[in-house]
């Protein structure tokens, strides 16, 4: 389990254009946060700012207390696309996600990991012969199979049919109960959001910063029938709504022609 | 071979076998000559001549030596000069307006430049052909790494590989196919080259055949060894393929379904 720290991260690319401005976000030991804004807000930068993948121009963000710079072992992550490698079969793109373990233990963990996503037998297979869903729980369980401090997950089920979406929650819950890593997700379904985070970071777009961070202090399972539920949903509803509000143009916010939110 | 296989060799045979059934009847039947164009029987006839005197074997392997070679220089050349300048922004900034500007020479006007720099022998055709070869393979790994999938490297980053790792584990295996079609177009320019080279001064080789049948009238000579060359050219883009087969069998291609 590990803590993950983004103090006072910016970001400004060299055209000159502010991506994000002074972003704080803690997440505690093996809890998940969600992030969550309307479009262009930055959510999926700052992910790949933790991820390594880009470099903040201010700031610090650290793992377990170390401040990192570029990829690191800690952190793993799921795109919006499985992105698995087309070459490798499917127990291969699995294994490929460990490769600091040695040969027998990476053997061992892809083909419990094959088995808890329901995929036995599917090892020998290409990833062209996977659905949709079946791609993203793969990519899943080559995050995993390091068994990363932080898994960082960039709307990775947004493609995805409610059906499957479903059941891909209830796989990253049970795999999270196991494994208990840090998680970071992006994603702009707040019914997801609600479903999966411990607390909620809501973003304000040009540039991204930070509007409102809220708790969802809901007991495991939820019950997405529950008052509670939906209670909570509306409260993060309103906050994206007015994250947003603050970045209409005044004049269509004073006529009341931007008075509905999208979100609802 | 599978019957599905057979019947897909059987398909393309039909063309060919028309053509060649309706010209044997078109010249037994009297409505032409073939003094110019002979017939099926008579080209066979011919062939196997030249084959019982050696003469068609020397001419083959004269020009499979040099194609074997001239490829094999030109494929590696234009494999390493493609990755180095895919690989590093300064090596293309470098190197590659000037190959680019090379590429432009029609091949052809090499031919007295080589001659006089490299004689008239081997090396010359050997470099005429490398150079045929070059270009296309040079530019199919070139764009290919240059056209690697983005979100496939930074799945790797994100995995731990270095970058030698990802050259290893993702450029490479992502610039497979596009390097198995720039073989086979260089391979098939190869074959264009080495006719060019040996019409230039040889003693030997099928091209060398076509020059002596114009020369000497013989249209039959002209023909066996134009055939002969169809036939080596299919044979070598056949070996190539069966080559890819194996290593490319991951494609979800419309090809792997034809």
């Amino acid at each position: 389990m590990t803590q993950l720290s983004i103090s006072h991260v910016g970001k400004t690319y060299a055209d000159g254009t502010e991506a994000l401005r002074d972003i704080q976000v803690r997440a505690n030991e093996g809890e998940i946060v969600a992030i969550l804004g309307g479009s262009g807000c930055g959510k999926t930068t700052l992910l790949r700012l933790v991820a390594g993948l880009d470099t903040p121009t201010e700031g610090t963000i650290m793992v377990g207390g170390e401040p990192i710079a570029g990829t690191h072992p800690a952190i793993s992550a799921v795109f919006q696309e499985p992105r698995l490698l087309p070459w490798l079969k499917v127990g291969a793109n699995i294994a490929f996600g460990g490769q600091r373990l040695e040969a027998t233990e990476r053997t061992r963990r892809t083909e419990a990991l094959l088995g808890r996503i329901g995929l036995t037998g599917y090892g020998g297979r290409w990833p062209r012969d996977l659905s949709g869903g079946q791609s993203q729980r793969v990519a899943i369980a080559r995050a995993l199979i390091g068994h990363p401090g932080v898994l960082l997950l960039d709307e990775p089920f947004s493609a995805l049919d409610p059906f499957t979406r479903g059941s891909l929650h209830e796989l990253v819950l049970g795999l999270w109960a196991e494994l208990k890593p840090t998680i970071v997700m992006v994603t702009h379904d707040v019914d997801e959001a609600v479903t999966l985070a411990d607390r909620v970071v809501v973003m304000k777009p040009r540039p991204g910063r930070v509007h409102d961070i809220m708790t969802v202090d809901l007991p495991r399972p939820r019950d997405k029938l529950s008052t509670a539920f939906e209670l909570m949903k509306r409260r993060v509803l309103r906050t994206i709504d007015r994250s947003l509000a603050d970045d209409r143009p005044k004049a269509v916010a004073a006529s009341g022609a931007g008075g509905t939110s999208p979100w609802l | 071979m599978t019957p599905h296989a057979s019947r897909r060799v059987l398909v393309g045979l039909i063309i060919p076998v028309g053509l060649g059934v309706a010209w044997e009847v078109a010249v037994d039947s009297g409505l032409t000559a073939g003094r110019l164009m002979p017939p099926p029987s008579h080209l066979l006839h011919t062939a196997i001549l030249l084959a019982r005197s050696g003469e068609l074997w020397t001419n083959v392997a004269a020009t499979m030596g040099r194609i074997g070679l001239g490829f094999l220089f030109g494929a590696v050349a234009g494999t390493l000069l493609g990755v180095l300048n895919g690989a590093s922004g300064f090596m293309f900034r470098l190197l590659d307006p000037t190959i680019q500007a090379l590429r432009s020479i029609p091949s052809l006007a090499w031919v007295p430049l080589f001659i006089l720099w490299l004689g008239i022998f081997e090396t010359s055709k050997l470099t005429l052909i490398a150079l045929g070869v070059f270009f296309p393979v040079y530019l199919g790994v070139l764009s290919a790494i240059q056209g690697v999938d983005r979100k496939l490297v930074e799945v790797g980053r994100v995995f731990g590989l270095t970058t030698t790792g990802i050259a290893l584990r993702i450029t490479g295996p992502a610039v497979l196919p596009a390097w198995f079609a720039a073989l086979r177009t260089g391979l098939g320019l190869g074959f264009m080259f080495v006719v060019a080279a040996e019409i230039m001064g040889a003693s030997e080789g099928l091209g060398y055949m076509l020059v002596d049948g114009q020369q000497m009238g013989r249209a039959d000579s002209i023909l066996v060894a134009m055939i002969v060359f169809a036939l080596l050219g299919k044979a070598c883009d056949s070996i190539l393929v069966a080559i890819s087969v194996p290593v490319l069998r991951w494609q979800d291609t419309v090809r792997a379904r034809l």
